[in-house]
């Protein structure tokens, strides 16, 4: 919008001017009032020290501090790296892979598209119980598909290191068609003339794919992996009821030990501290995937 | 010719394995579903011998899912709602005038950046907060947080929208007599519509599908919704898997309904909500 239309649209009768105002007033209270405040409030707690969930005393920065020498927190942190670095990096190549598979118009190429974006639509927690309908190793698919070839069934929800491997999958398959759709309009939008000399010059597909496609895309990779790393950060449903956090700790995510705290240990003070560390790091990865977003011309 | 022939062939061949890695957990816990027990635990069959409903009248009769469908419904539709009028107000607001400060330019990508906050960072002081006010276990609180949650999302989506559409054809409307507000419904909204399905699509999916508030702010099933009531009914079932696949068809069914119908505008109103 140029100035000198805004300035149009704002010579009106008195009422202009007070309008955008009373338009614009409903939806930034409702922000404020239910998200903005609540992190504010969530800050100022994370300063104090709680006993049955009310504030005895201003603790500083201690809870802070607690969070550093706790060896849980440490781990949950790590395992939480450890998934994120999986689940983007494998979503990415096969969100990738897909899209240039179905950027070609072909017949049924809608149904195709909409049938593959099934799981991230498929609620959350229903994802956690089909993956627990997968794993389980009396009556899951894979423990009667092994039984019908007469092996044994795999025990996959009960050892530590497959448990983690098992929540890695589930978030492939329910998030990778989010990568894949993001980078599916980045490919359709892509300049057709640099394709073109590349055809002519009798470029093979790869090497198109490698001077052309991915440098082209770079932006939009950029941003959809790093929406996705925000989001997986602070994965919850899903481990929820697929795992609980366990078995022992092994799927322990910074959310769930963050949950549980709160909410089993009642150390308000000291969950809120860890939360908002999450917070600032979630804050800081989302304003830079916005800010990309916006300076890419559309 | 035979090279552009084995070209499609191969294409054909990784879209049905793609194809088949969706749906595959999925058709598999249908099945599940409409086993019998016996069948679940003993035979480990692949495909039923003999479909059964046993599962879906257990879950109906007794445990409380016509309530947490209701609830679902209810507290999706007008947090949706809420969402859209408000925002597209303030989104309108945001693409048509010059505001004190150039709040114009930054308040619909500061909402963004909000919008982004995962609930698990603020549940704590919002479940202080809603106990406080004596909101814990009601619709009203999960209606308000979606609401502000959604309108952040519309307010980003109709503001790009709103820009798109020239201001000329407004004024035009409105030097032959029409005020601003009949403009905007004769003029501005009908080209905006297929936004605001877009946008509503991408919303109402979210909201269905949101666990963590829901979790955490609702204890009986006159407020919890679908979500919850699934989650915390394998809580209590651990072993009977049939109930708990026959819970997850019923959980992710409205969802999924509501995509179909919706088909034609999904793919566009997802990867809005994803992107812009």
């Amino acid at each position: 919008m140029t100035p000198k239309l805004a300035a149009r649209s704002l010579r009106g009768s008195g009422l202009d001017r007070v309008l955008p105002y009373l338009m614009l007033g409903p939806a930034i209270f409702l922000v404020l009032g239910v998200i903005v405040y609540p992190l504010i409030d969530g800050l100022r707690s994370s300063t104090g020290f709680f006993r049955f969930g009310r504030l005895i005393r201003s603790v500083g920065l201690d809870n802070y501090a607690q969070a550093f020498k706790d060896p849980a927190f440490i781990e949950a942190l790590l395992t939480t790296a450890r998934f994120v670095f999986f689940v983007v990096t494998i979503e990415t190549i096969l969100g990738l892979a897909l899209a240039l598979l179905c950027a070609r118009e072909v017949r049924f190429i809608r149904r195709i598209r909409t049938t593959l974006i099934l799981p991230m639509i498929v609620t959350p927690v229903v994802v956690g119980i089909v993956f627990r309908l997968i794993y389980a190793s009396d009556a899951g698919l894979l423990a009667s598909l092994a039984r019908s070839l007469g092996m044994d069934p795999p025990q996959i929800l009960s050892n530590g290191s497959s448990a983690f491997w098992g929540l890695v999958f589930l978030d492939v398959w329910e998030w990778t068609p989010l990568l894949f759709l993001i980078l599916l309009a980045g490919i359709q939008s892509l300049p057709v003339e640099p394709f073109e000399a590349a055809r002519v010059d009798g470029a093979g597909s790869w090497r198109t794919f490698v001077d052309h496609t991915l440098p082209l895309l770079r932006p939009v990779i950029l941003v959809a992996v790093t929406l996705r790393a925000v989001d997986a950060l602070t994965t919850f449903d899903q481990v929820y009821v697929l795992t609980g956090g366990g078995p022992g700790t092994s799927t322990q995510l910074i959310s769930i030990y963050g949950y549980q705290t709160f909410f089993q240990f009642q150390q308000v003070g000291y969950a809120a501290a860890m939360l908002f560390m999450v917070a600032v790091v979630v804050l800081v990865g989302s304003g830079f995937a916005v800010g990309m977003m916006r300076r890419r011309p559309r | 010719m035979t090279r552009d022939r084995l070209g499609g062939l191969m294409w054909a061949l990784a879209a049905l394995a793609a194809i088949a890695f969706a749906v595959i957990p999925l058709i598999w816990m249908v099945l599940t579903s409409l086993k019998s027990n016996r069948e679940i635990t003993q035979d480990s069959t692949i495909i039923p011998m003999q479909f059964t409903g046993e599962n879906y009248v257990s879950l109906f009769s007794g445990r409380e899912f016509g309530a947490y469908l209701t609830n679902s419904i209810i507290v999706t539709a007008l947090s949706v709602a809420i969402a859209l009028v408000l925002g597209t107000m303030a989104a309108y607001a945001l693409a048509r005038f010059r505001l004190w400060a150039g709040m114009h330019r930054y308040v619909g990508f500061s909402l963004l950046v909000v919008r982004l906050m995962p609930p698990i960072v603020i549940i704590i002081p919002i479940f202080l907060a809603a106990r406080q006010l004596g909101l814990l276990n009601t619709r009203l609180s999960l209606i308000v947080i979606y609401a502000a949650f959604n309108v952040t999302i519309v307010v980003w989506m109709m503001e790009s929208f709103f820009r798109e559409i020239p201001v000329d054809l407004e004024e035009a409307a409105m030097v032959d007599g029409d005020t601003r507000f009949t403009a905007f419904r004769r003029i501005v909204l009908p080209l905006a519509a297929p936004g605001l399905v877009a946008t509503g699509i991408f919303t109402a999916i979210s909201t269905y599908n949101e666990f963590l508030f829901a979790l955490v702010l609702t204890s009986t099933p006159s407020a919890q919704t679908m979500p919850v009531g699934a989650a915390t009914l394998i809580g209590r079932i651990n072993i009977d898997t049939g109930a708990m696949s026959a819970a997850g068809v019923i959980g992710a069914l409205p969802i999924v309904i509501f995509s179909l119908f919706v088909q034609r505008h999904l793919v566009r109103g997802l990867t809005m909500g994803a992107v812009k």
